[in-house]
């Protein structure tokens, strides 16, 4: 990849760039069917609202989770990889919304001779509710061999 | 703070009890293609070998998310009759404690430590134990909280990830 993003060409406070995703029945049927999960909340909407109180049928939680994770392997490229993701659920996500998800760095440092970043994470849906804020550590190549 | 529901469930005596240990079926190229096809992630080290043999884990992987369901669903494949009438049989962090299906259970939050992907052909291991429990008065009543902390390892024996998960259980509401 031309376009490898290195630990020395970000500052803290930098948000990386938006991933927009959109959540449809379809996408969670393929998610509930490929790992055989069956909870109601997340297929049956007379279930989901009557029962349970719900707005509509909601997205599994994980898919949250990997959306961070798409979002975040992609900025690392080729030569950086997501080491630890810590994600809370707030806020259901639902089919239609439209989410954002993005990141700021809160800070960087080498540890062992290797360059890691620490970002806040969101995922915002269109009105602008974060339904599942996260935190990451990034590891990114260097360019130089500076000594920590 | 009324009466402690943890005290009257009895559950505080697991804090640090191990979880059952499960081992997945091997992973196929398609369990793979069809976990990225339903999260949208197209990259193509998901779904071509040769574009994945070039990439950066030199074979097909998971998405990194996809650990935590590499061991299948333990308990998981029942008959409809034999599910719950939520739909559910067990679920990753719920503890198998007497009485946990009393209350209702979702997903508070969760961290994963990634140290090696998933590549095709694996089989996945799970270890685990309760690593945390709590409680507090909610809005709508007592809330208990119970964090797990298991390690996925690979037929190598090597670790792919950790996981500590918090679920949040509260008194089932009938309606």
């Amino acid at each position: 990849m031309n376009n490898q993003i290195f630990y020395e060409d970000v500052v803290e406070g930098q948000e990386i760039p938006v991933l927009e995703k959109q959540v449809t029945t379809v996408n969670i049927l393929m998610y509930l069917s490929t790992v055989w999960l069956m909870d109601r909340i997340h297929f049956d909407y007379p279930f989901a609202t009557q029962r349970r109180g719900l707005p509509n049928v909601v997205a599994p939680g994980n898919m949250a989770g990997d959306y961070y994770v798409q979002l975040l392997s992609d900025w690392a490229g080729e030569r950086g990889e997501l080491r630890k993701l810590s994600i809370q659920f707030r806020s259901f996500m639902t089919p239609g919304d439209i989410l954002a998800c993005g990141g700021k760095i809160i800070s960087k440092y080498i540890q062992e001779g290797k360059g890691y970043v620490e970002l806040e994470l969101w995922i915002k849906n269109q009105n602008n509710i974060n339904c599942v804020p996260g935190k990451a550590i990034v590891e990114l190549p260097l360019k130089g061999l500076k000594k920590a | 703070m009324g009466e402690s529901l943890l005290d009257k469930l009895g559950w505080r005596k697991y804090i640090g009890q191990e979880t059952p240990s499960y081992t997945g079926e091997t992973v196929l190229a398609r369990d793979i293609r069809r976990y990225a096809l339903a999260i949208d992630d197209l990259n193509p080290i998901y779904f071509d070998e040769n574009a994945a043999k070039k990439g950066k884990y030199g074979g097909l992987t998971a998405p990194l998310g996809y650990v935590s369901w590499a061991i299948g669903v333990p308990g998981g494949e029942k008959s409809v009759k034999e599910l719950g009438e939520d739909g559910l049989a067990t679920f990753v962090g719920v503890p198998e404690f007497p009485n946990t299906w009393e209350l209702g259970w979702v997903r508070g939050g969760e961290e994963l430590e990634f140290f090696k992907p998933v590549y095709v052909g694996d089989q996945v291991t799970v270890t685990g134990n309760i690593v945390d429990m709590s409680e507090k008065d909610g809005r709508s009543g007592k809330m208990i909280f119970v964090t797990s902390l298991f390690t996925y390892k690979n037929q190598k024996g090597e670790t792919l990830a950790k996981h500590r998960v918090t679920m949040i259980a509260t008194p089932r509401k009938e309606s």
